[in-house]
């Protein structure tokens, strides 16, 4: 168990929480929504980035992935969205939104993935 | 001041869920294997923080208590971006099986468990 990974996470999760605190805030299941899926682009994005291009440090790539996208997307709020929808009678928008974040948050993931990849490529040809 | 709160909680919810994925790497990864390489760790992660938030919204805690716990614990505790890159990753090996047991168990059960934790929060109010 290393300590600094720890703190990292615990900081970087700080912002990413207050981020997405705002995103609901201001736009309320729509933040939520939006913040999701430009998370799994960062994430996936990231991931990649830092598998090719070695030269950063783990409490770094840790506190960015896990911490600050980790805490500013979320799985549990998506999923109390979808409730709440369908409590104030709104089935087909609680569909529509349940469908459209799984299909968005898989290809801003793939996308993420292979720009991710590509630009720690090429980062690391120049030097 | 809402608003520090979920920073605060998502802080404490990160490193719950940092702690745990690391302890599920080492110690679930037979559990993975029987069941075409899921990613266990998140997946328990994402459905016991969507059981736990409905039974949060169920028994209806006051707006400093759900800022905290709610959006700050439960939602930095559990995460939509390490799912999807999980899938893409399941995608990327071509374990076409993997990806839609982990999707279908994911969202079908994220759904269905937060709908059964408001149950359980409306029945202990």
């Amino acid at each position: 168990m290393k300590i600094s990974n720890y703190i990292s996470i615990a900081c970087f999760a700080f912002f990413g929480g207050m981020a997405r605190y705002s995103l609901n805030v201001q736009w309320s299941f729509y933040g939520t929504f939006w913040g999701n899926i430009i998370g799994c682009f960062l994430l996936a994005f990231f991931t990649y980035f830092f598998m090719e291009f070695k030269d950063f440090r783990q409490w770094l790539t840790v506190g960015i992935g896990t911490g600050f996208v980790g805490a500013f997307t979320t799985f549990s709020t998506f999923n109390l969205d979808i409730l709440k929808n369908i409590q104030a009678g709104l089935p087909l928008t609680a569909l529509i939104y349940f469908l459209s974040s799984i299909i968005f948050g898989f290809i801003f993931a793939f996308l993420g993935m292979r720009i991710g990849k590509n630009v720690g490529m090429l980062l690391r040809k120049e030097d | 001041m809402e608003i520090l709160l979920a920073g605060l909680g998502a802080s404490i919810g990160a490193m719950i869920r940092y702690a745990i994925t690391n302890y599920g790497k080492k110690h679930w990864e037979w559990i993975g294997k029987q069941f075409s390489n899921l990613p266990t760790p998140t997946l328990l992660i994402n459905l016991t923080g969507a059981l736990i938030l409905g039974i949060i919204f169920g028994l209806g805690t006051n707006v400093f208590f759900y800022s905290l716990v709610g959006t700050g614990v439960l939602g930095g505790y559990t995460t939509f971006s390490t799912m999807n890159t999980e899938l893409v990753e399941l995608y990327k090996s071509r374990n076409y099986h993997g990806l839609i047991l982990y999707a279908v168990t994911s969202y079908l059960g994220g759904v269905i468990l937060v709908f059964i934790g408001f149950w359980i929060g409306q029945l202990c109010k």
